[in-house]
């Protein structure tokens, strides 16, 4: 990194045809002098003399019929303002139109232990600890299911109406003719995996501000949100007020990694509190209640059954997977739907058949998590091409070769894939790891594994469907020559705010000095989906690309005015414009500014984003999840080194190459790729949520295992530039897509260290050591004239 | 993080005043460096009218030697402990053990004394107000229940501390001081086998420092069993100190930690002295373990893990203790 150029490349002089360039430049994130000086404020800072301290009481049961909730001693405490409970509220909400079947605080039954059963606002902590403490809750409990098989058997009673059997929803997909692939294969490798429950633990715990304006009947939200767009709808809905009388404000965010990619109870919850308290509520959350909150990754049961030509063409595979939910539906339907879609799209597989089930469990609701809805899956698959690999004694790098997609293409399920570096990613981490030249001839104990894995670079169909283009940029140009950049995506840490003004300052030819980023106040950015389904910088990007060349025309136009020039002869050098070719010293910013403004006062100009209707996928049930307008690619070879002692993985390195289009920052994209690496290591060696009797063990971060800095290993991150036709410049998405192949990669290397195929995640020490043991049985076993 | 409440708290400048604070209220807690205890009175399992802190009393705090004896003060942090001149240079094994516990910006402020009388630690048990309520609560704090052994009345927490079978093995003594006066007792007795109440530490005493005397002549080592490499407390974790002379062993002395609701020294292993250590030694020292110790399922991890891991753990350590006394 230190031969990196500097960051702010000083302007060139004028007589340079070039104007200063920021793409492509590794820029610091914008924002990161307030992050690590400690002035950013995130939610919780925000404190307040008036403000009252929000509190929770939750379910202690799984499963029960609530017969009443008594709060009449909590409210009766002097120093308590307001006690609400599921009488309060009586509309339900759900990220998803189609599952809104959660209640910000429990109405007639309560479906997991942490379930918001009633909230407090008073004037202290202390009160409202004692008011928590004043609230009975009687019920008649239900049988709980913690685990699908249980909730699935006949006669469990169903957690919501209308779902049998806790199905909240099946997918069945094929795609190709599958019988057809199954029978032109020589070779026909089925296998099944287990995934355990993961969540996020995003550094910043939940937490929401809320205001409420009785004089005006408004209500400010300041909240941890990935979605605040959609947040705002749901606040509006619960609270039953028009979204003109809410707004919705996001501060700094400590990450979120699809936590906080759909509304949360916890935040309509601060604001029904702050409105019957007639004031403003602090609720914080603490890390076991973010935990409870979750929204992770489910529990999933994948097999996979892939068959192969004897030279390793794969002719078909079948998927089904089997995924816990948790109690309500939040993006359920969505991540059983991408588990499918995604089987597509990385390689050329002719017939595909898929069937996914999503089931309620009582326990707290799973969601979107980095890689949403494809890693589990994508863990099965590539363990699995592993496995045929060497049941064919091929190369598995050789083996992915073999199947490559040629884009351009659509997929048999209708996706799009119009740029495709996955074959440089697989040249990358070959090289790089000497995988030919040390796979097989390390030490004892030690191994090598590759795999790959791909995600969407937005998805193409908003959640919520108007038809409005998918996303909108502002730019503000006024006297005093600054560019205010006015967008609704919300910068959680991923750094979409930086990038967003390197697209604007580039096509300006303008440091980014000139430039401010405001994001995410209702009522001052434009809507926008929100960060999710690594959107932002594809979509949000391309409208602030348009919205910079809309200001660039205005401000060639005035340049040509002033210059008497047309404007197809004037020279955008950023600070300076002027007619082309001539010798001019030409028109200084400033100037320029001041006649653009004269013609019309201050400029606001706008650019736009809208997915072609030919990228929004298939028309059949399910078609909407999967499509995006392009895909990144990655590759992963892991090093690691297996104790035999202690059963203890070790990962020493892992080369990771990421083909993200093209690298508009490349700093930025080296850190998130090196985030999925962390995070994918996470899920393959020690992190699991589990319960006893629906109580998560593990909420709090010593027994929820997330690799500290000790265990990161060296990661080498290569970025391959396909440049896709679509994006910004070239751009697609760069903190997704490379976490899927992180855990397979792990899996196989330690497949080749010690020759034992672990099919469950986590790959934690003590289920090593039981493998190694059970392996150790089973050979002396198997050997002739060694009976005991 | 929960809640705090409120409390009062007392900054003695002598053992003698820390003693008589707490002869005041009994059920005032000790303070040093607070990792064990803050997360505690968060959880609410302990909520303290007053707190003792120790972290600043002067005989607590240094690190001394007389005689070849070293006596090493209770709120001395376990950073100063690894960086001590002496520490280094004749007690490797505590620099290797204090070394292993959590992080360190931890041991910046986790001390000694706070190790050796860490609480006994569970799964059911280490979880917030509203989780144990839901739960039933436990044996250890205000229920009548195992969660880790149903049927039984014994309560299965598990010491959980790095420092004292590296302690243990150095013969490792603790000065404690208390109302009716001071005494000095081997480590191993401080102990009991109970995760309610796993110190044999009468009301209002405290301990104030450990001695440990020479050890040139041993080797000695500490090994954990952790998922992590910073952070975790021990799955389990062994300790051992080896004398060979003419290659036959003159002493051996083995301690584990992780395994039961207190630091346990092996019994038996005087049975090996007079032998070589060689692999069969070893094998009958491991063999040892087994009876002795006694993993529930009070972590994430299954009893099973840590059983098999003390064994090979063990195994693997003397067999380089004895490669190394034979240097």
């Amino acid at each position: 990194m230190n031969d990196a150029p500097p960051a702010h490349a000083p302007p060139r002089l004028v007589g340079e045809r070039v104007p200063p360039r920021l793409v492509g430049e590794r820029v610091p994130l914008i924002d990161g002098v307030e992050k690590v000086s400690g002035a950013a404020k995130y939610t919780a800072d925000f404190t307040h003399a008036d403000a009252l301290v929000g509190r929770i009481w939750r379910s202690p049961y799984s499963h029960a019929d609530i017969l009443d909730v008594d709060v009449s001693e909590a409210r009766a405490l002097p120093g308590v303002v307001a006690v609400l409970t599921g009488d309060d509220c009586d509309v339900p909400f759900g990220i998803l139109p189609i599952a809104q079947n959660e209640y910000p605080l429990a109405r007639q039954r309560v479906r997991y232990r942490g379930d918001p059963v009633a909230a407090v606002a008073a004037v202290d902590e202390a009160t409202a600890e004692r008011a928590l403490s004043l609230i009975r809750m009687r019920v008649t409990p239900l049988p709980a299911y913690c685990d699908p098989k249980s909730a699935r058997a006949p006669g469990a009673v169903p957690l919501h109406e209308n779902r049998p059997g806790n199905l909240e929803r099946d997918v069945h997909h094929q795609f190709g003719d599958v019988d057809a692939g199954f029978a032109a294969a020589d070779i026909i490798v089925e296998r099944s995996y287990a995934c355990a429950e993961v969540t996020h633990v995003q550094m910043e715990p939940d937490a929401s501000l809320a205001a409420y304006d009785a004089e005006r009947d408004r209500i400010t939200l300041h909240t941890v949100s990935q979605v605040p767009y959609y947040v705002h709808l749901k606040v509006a809905q619960c609270l039953g007020m028009d979204t003109s009388q809410i707004r919705v404000v996001k501060p700094f965010i400590g990450g979120g990694f699809g936590h906080r990619t759909e509304t949360l109870n916890f935040e309509i919850i601060a604001c029904l509190l702050a409105r019957a308290a007639r004031g403003r509520v602090r609720l914080k959350l603490s890390r076991e209640e973010t935990m409870i909150t979750h929204r992770g990754r489910p529990r999933t049961d994948v097999t996979v059954k892939v068959g192969v030509t004897r030279d390793g063409k794969i002719t078909a595979c079948t998927c089904e997977t089997v995924q816990a939910g948790g109690a309500y539906g939040g993006y359920g339907i969505v991540t059983v739907l991408y588990a499918g879609s995604l089987l597509n799209a990385i390689y050329d597989i002719p017939a595909v058949r898929y069937d996914g089930y999503r089931i309620y469990t009582n326990t707290p609701p799973c969601g979107a998590m980095r890689g949403h809805g494809s890693v589990n899956v994508r863990y099965a698959f590539e363990s699995l091409l592993d496995e045929i690999a060497r049941e064919i004694q091929t190369d598995p790098i050789e083996l992915r070769r073999r199947n490559l997609l040629r884009a351009p293409l659509r997929t048999i399920n209708d996706l799009m894939v119009e740029s495709y570096g996955l074959p440089a990613c697989l040249d990358y981490v070959e090289q790089a790891s000497g995988w030919r030249e040390r796979r097989g001839r390390l030490p004892k104990g030690k191994g090598l594994g590759i795999a790959c894995s791909h995600y969407v670079s937005g998805a193409a169909k908003p959640v919520h469907w108007t038809g409005e283009p998918h996303a909108v940029v502002n730019l503000k140009l006024d006297f005093d020559g600054g560019i205010t950049l006015l967008t609704g995506a919300a910068d959680i840490g991923q750094g979409s705010s930086t990038i967003l003004a390197q697209i604007v300052g580039d096509v300006l030819g303008l440091d980014l000095s000139r430039l401010t980023v405001v994001a995410n106040d209702s009522r001052i950015t434009p809507k926008d989906n929100g960060s999710y389904s690594s959107r932002v910088t594809f979509m949000v990007g391309n409208a602030a690309l348009e919205a910079a060349k809309n200001l660039k025309t205005l401000l060639v136009a005035a340049a040509a005015r002033k210059l008497e020039a047309q404007p197809g002869d004037i020279e955008c050098l950023g600070e300076v414009y002027r007619v082309r070719g001539s010798q001019d010293p030409g028109l200084p910013f400033g100037a320029v500014v001041k006649e653009a403004l004269a013609e019309s006062g201050t400029i606001t100009v706008k650019g736009t984003f809208m997915v072609p209707r030919k990228y929004q996928g298939g028309s059949y049930r399910g078609a909407a999840v999967g499509p995006s307008m392009a895909y990144s690619y990655a590759a992963a070879v892991a090093e690691v080194t297996i104790d035999e002692d202690s059963g203890r993985v070790t990962v020493d390195k892992v080369w990771a190459a990421h083909d993200c289009g093209y690298a508009l920052n490349p700093l930025s994209v080296e850190g998130q790729v090196q985030g999925a690496v962390w995070m994918g290591l996470g899920q393959a060696l020690s992190e699991e949520i589990r319960y006893h009797d629906g109580l998560p063990v593990a909420a709090n971060m010593i027994d929820y295992r997330v690799p500290t800095i000790v265990e990161s290993p060296d990661i080498e991150v290569k970025i391959v530039e396909s440049v896709d036709p679509n994006g910004p410049f070239g751009a697609k998405e760069a903190s997704e897509g490379a976490l899927a192949s992180v855990i397979p990669a792990v899996a196989n290397a330690v497949y080749d260290a010690i020759g034992i195929r672990l099919r469950e995640t986590p790959m934690t020490p003590d289920r090593v050591l039981a493998a190694i043991e059970r392996h150790e049985r089973a050979q002396r076993r198997n050997r002739p004239g060694r009976a005991a | 993080m929960e809640f705090m409440p409120e409390f009062r708290v007392l900054r003695p400048a002598s053992v003698e005043d820390a003693v008589a604070a707490r002869r005041d209220d009994p059920d005032a807690c000790l303070l040093a460096g607070g990792t064990d205890l803050v997360p505690n009175i968060r959880r609410g399992i302990v909520a303290p009218r007053t707190i003792v802190d120790v972290s600043e009393v002067a005989e607590m705090r240094d690190i001394r030697e007389r005689d070849g004896e070293v006596r090493i003060g209770a709120s001395v942090t376990l950073a100063e402990l690894i960086e001590h001149p002496i520490i280094r240079q004749r007690f490797s094994v505590l620099v290797q053990a204090a070394s292993e516990v959590a992080a360190s910006s931890h041991r910046q402020v986790a001390t000694v004394g706070g190790n050796l009388c860490l609480d006994t630690r569970c799964v059911y048990y280490n979880q917030s107000e509203w989780w144990r309520r839901s739960n039933d609560y436990c044996f250890k704090h205000q229920g009548e229940i195992c969660h880790v052994a149903p049927k039984t009345v014994a309560c299965f927490a598990a010491y959980s501390g790095d420092l004292a079978p590296a302690f243990i093995v150095l013969d490792g003594a603790v000065e404690v001081a208390g109302p009716d006066g001071n005494r000095v007792m081997p480590l191993p007795e401080m102990y009991r086998d109970d995760g309610r109440d796993h110190l044999r530490l009468g009301p209002g005493e405290m301990v104030v420092a450990v001695r440990v005397p020479a050890a040139d002549s041993w080797h000695c080592g500490y090994v954990k069993a952790r998922v992590r490499s910073a952070i975790d407390f021990p799955l389990a974790g062994v300790a051992a100190a080896v004398k060979l002379q003419a290659g036959s062993l003159a002493g051996l002395r083995v301690a584990l930690t992780g395994t039961n609701a207190m630091p346990l020294l092996l019994q038996g292993t005087e049975d090996l002295v007079g032998a070589p250590l060689d692999d069969d030694a070893i094998d009958r020292l491991v063999a040892l373990i087994p009876k002795q110790i006694q993993p529930m399922t009070s972590t994430v991890t299954p009893p099973g893990y840590r059983r098999r891991v003390v064994a090979n753990m063990t195994r693997t350590l003397l067999r380089r203790l004895s490669a190394e006394a034979r240097r």
